[in-house]
């Protein structure tokens, strides 16, 4: 037993009266940047306040899909930085994050998904990201038990295959990222709600917690799917609709589903875990809602989805099904903006279902951004103003989607 | 967890018979010298529910927004697999459930 000896991956600290920079939220994309701000640019006096635990939100949630085969050219190159930072990351933090590099396969089940898909495979490769179009014999390659056969409804066309892509583990870039930011200095304080923010003019000053007040000369809003709730303590209206989305897994397998696969057409996305495990989301509610409620009507959903790509899995039962929040914007882009009117305020949020692959690319950018007060040209897209300027981002057209935003 | 919302013409129906329409934004804006800001303002950000004032008590509930609670919501709904009619109801985003006395409106 000794030889299981526990060891905390940081100390707890005192909450100080003031931080140079508070970051609201200890999902991926607060601790990453908290992160960042400290190793790279030297700002070791930040705080992160978290009003559960750190992972509580989709952090903790997701599927731990990473991929970079976006639609347009600034997600695109975007995304494949992020996807390069995973093996950076595990050597950083010495941290093992499980980075599976199996690749994702996304099934067509029409021409004009095919069509798409070649497209796409061209954006990718022109902005040198690994993309290949696959005819359905080589999708039956790649995914044994995949029917490939005019029995399902919607045959397979082909895929879009991506073979950069592929899972980590998220409770462990959490962990690693919270370790990680504590070894530079940065304060992690669990179970401090932020219920109001303090200004003086038109800077920030501070927020008030359920903890004491606490002062800051920056603010980062990275609550995730809890941001719009945060920024209108500010009066700040986001075009951002927080909805439930949900994910399960079966009994664990012998291995052999090699790769992510996904298919639009029937909402549904699987991969095998190393546990075993077939990991597979991930329906989303249509309207806005809070309450993180599975359903028996999306078990069963995925249940038919999954028997009819892929006829052995019959059988086969799940274990365990839960939610979490998706922040979706109006574009499926996120919004990382440092412009909202107040200085030293900054905001990262809008993610959706995209937020854990992008987790540690936007907390490079956006620690670069509070550090400099610059908006870095990477993250120039991700504008909050884009949309009151009709300048959509065009990902609402991408191939791989799963909601209702289809 | 499913659950039943109102429709005017048949009474309580099970959510999946049901497509949402989005939020009631009140009447659209005039067309004419109409900016792309007041338009998209109109569009998409009164859909964002917010507890907007801090609310100190509240979030006892480990899922609720930071200051307790969101606001309930106004929306219209389709009832497309039953008597096809389109109605508004209240919705509250806390337990996802219609308000009291909220639905059941061409
Ligand atoms: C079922 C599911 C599957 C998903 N699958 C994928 C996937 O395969 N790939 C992918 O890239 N993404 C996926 N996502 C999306 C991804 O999980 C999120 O986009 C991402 O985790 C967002 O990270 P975040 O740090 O912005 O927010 P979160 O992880 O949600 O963290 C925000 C934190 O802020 C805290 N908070 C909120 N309000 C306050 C307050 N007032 N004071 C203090 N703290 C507060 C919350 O407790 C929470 O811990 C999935 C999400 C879900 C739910
Ligand atoms: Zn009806």
């Amino acid at each position: 037993m000794n030889r299981l000896k526990l060891r905390r991956l940081w100390s707890p600290t005192p909450l100080k009266r003031h931080y140079d920079t508070i970051i609201i939220g200890g999902g991926v994309h607060g601790l990453a940047t908290a992160y960042c701000l400290a190793r790279t640019h030297g700002i070791r006096d930040v705080a992160v306040l978290e009003s559960q635990y750190i992972g509580f939100g989709g952090s903790g949630r997701n599927t731990a899909i990473v991929r970079a085969n976006q639609r347009t050219p600034e997600n695109v190159r975007f995304y494949a930085e992020g996807l390069k930072l995973w093996r950076v990351l595990t050597d950083e933090l010495d941290f093992n994050l499980m980075f599976f590099n199996c690749g994702n396969l996304n099934l067509g089940h029409s021409e004009a998904a095919m069509n798409a898909f070649r497209l796409a495979a061209n954006t990718h490769s022109f902005l040198g990201v690994k993309s290949e179009v696959l005819d359905p014999q080589q999708c039956a390659e790649a995914i044994p038990g995949l029917d490939i056969s005019d029995r399902p409804a919607f045959p397979i066309h082909g895929g879009l295959f991506h073979p950069p892509g592929g899972i980590v583990r998220h409770d462990a870039v959490v962990w690693g990222l919270a370790k990680g930011a504590a070894a530079h200095g940065v304060h992690i304080h669990q179970g401090c709600e932020v219920r109001g923010i303090d200004t003086d003019g038109a800077r920030v000053a501070g927020v008030r917690t359920s903890l004491g007040r606490v002062g800051c000369n920056r603010l980062g809003i990275m609550a995730g799917g809890y941001s719009t709730a945060v920024a209108a303590m500010l009066g700040i209206e986001l075009p951002i609709h927080p909805l439930t989305i949900q994910a399960m897994v079966t009994l664990p397998l012998k291995p052999f589903l090699h790769h992510v696969f996904s298919s639009g057409a029937y909402h549904v996305y699987a991969n095998q875990t190393l546990k075993g495990e077939i990991a597979t989301g991930a329906h989303m509610d249509p309207q806005v809602n809070y309450t993180t409620d599975a359903t028996a009507y999306y078990l069963k959903h995925q249940a038919e989805a999954l028997v009819e790509l892929m006829p052995a899995l019959r059988r086969v039962r799940f274990m365990r099904i839960w939610a979490g929040l998706a922040d979706m914007t109006p574009d499926m882009a996120p919004i990382l903006e440092g412009n909202l009117g107040y200085d030293g305020l900054y905001l990262d949020a809008g993610w959706g279902y995209f937020g854990f692959k992008s987790g540690p690319v936007a907390g490079k950018y956006m620690a670069e951004y509070m550090a400099t007060g610059e908006r870095p040209e990477m993250i120039r897209a991700f504008q909050l103003k884009r949309f009151l300027e009709n300048r959509y981002s065009g990902e609402t057209a991408a191939v791989m989607k799963y909601g209702h935003w289809d | 967890m499913t659950f039943r919302l109102t429709c005017p013409v048949c009474g309580k129906r099970d959510i999946r018979e049901f497509t949402f329409g989005g939020q009631e934004r009140g009447p659209r804006p005039e067309q004419p010298g109409l900016s792309a800001e007041e338009h998209f303002r109109w569009v998409q950000f009164r859909m964002i529910p917010g507890a907007g004032a801090e609310a100190g008590a509240g979030a006892e509930d480990a899922g609720a927004p930071a200051g307790g609670r969101a606001d309930t919501r106004r929306e219209w709904w389709y009832h497309g697999q039953g008597c096809g009619v389109w109605f508004r109801t209240t919705r509250d985003p806390m337990t996802n459930r219609e308000v009291e006395g909220g639905g059941g409106q061409g």
